[in-house]
């Protein structure tokens, strides 16, 4: 991992997987959704959408409120940022 | 077993906004309030809920997580407890036989915060099912040490 800032690392770790990424296509579009209304807008299960949103949520991408019964899920840019000035960086050097 | 079966070390590191002594008590003391137990936990592989995270802070301590149910299951047992500089642990968090493998972490001072070193080694313990079972942490590693850097930042 790289030392400038490892909380990039962890983004790129979690972007790795395309379901993820198209995950967190759906939150930056249609703004925060459960984990039922992921479901039904992307080709994968409930359970399936559950995992990625767990593994998005530990990479600090996504957070989680709770809402009557189920938790919504809104995006978080921050580490989206962390992880493009680390590429920036890179880039400029 | 020959050399295909053989796991390399696996070294991860990290630079958190705190110094060394700070870093250190919430990488274990604190590591209920920043460990993914959503994803790196026992508890998740079912798909049930931790309620803590214990790190008994002593040469043999254990770590170990607590279901919402009250289960405890053992990740760990302290083979090396240095404050603030070093921890060693015999790492094994599963239900299965296997002997620990050995997870070293230090803390060392790095500007005005601290550089986090970890490695994960002992892979041969493991034999033919080695590279099965590290399959998951060279990434694993980066999610769990990016948390504890975003975990540190917040406060």
């Amino acid at each position: 991992m790289e030392s400038r800032d490892g909380r990039a690392g962890a983004v790129f770790v979690a972007l790795a997987d395309p379901t993820r990424r198209r995950v967190v296509d759906k939150l930056a579009v249609d703004g925060p959704l459960t984990g039922t209304e992921l479901a039904g807008r992307l080709p994968v299960s409930r359970q399936a959408v559950a995992k990625h949103l767990a593994a998005l949520e530990t990479a600090g991408l996504v957070t989680a409120r709770r809402s009557g019964r189920e938790a919504r899920y809104a995006l978080r840019t921050a580490p989206l940022a962390q992880a493009e000035a680390w590429m920036a960086a890179i880039g400029a050097a | 077993m020959t050399n295909m079966d053989t796991v390399e070390t696996i070294q991860r590191d990290v630079t958190v906004n705190a110094d060394p002594a700070r870093a250190f008590r919430l990488f274990t003391a604190g590591i209920g309030s920043w460990w993914p137990t959503k994803t790196h936990s026992l508890a998740a592989e079912e798909e049930h809920a931790v309620r803590s995270v214990v790190f008994e802070e002593r040469t043999g301590g254990r770590v170990y997580e607590v279901a919402a149910d009250g289960t405890e299951d053992t990740w760990a047992t302290v083979l090396a407890w240095e404050p603030p500089t070093r921890l060693v642990l015999a790492w094994k968090p599963s239900h299965r036989d296997d002997p620990p493998t050995e997870v070293e972490v230090r803390f060392s001072p790095a500007g005005s915060g601290t550089r986090v070193d970890l490695e994960h080694r002992g892979w041969e313990r493991l034999g033919a099912d080695a590279a099965e079972r590290a399959e998951s942490y060279p990434d694993g590693w980066v999610l769990v040490l990016g948390r504890f850097a975003a975990a540190v930042a917040e406060r």
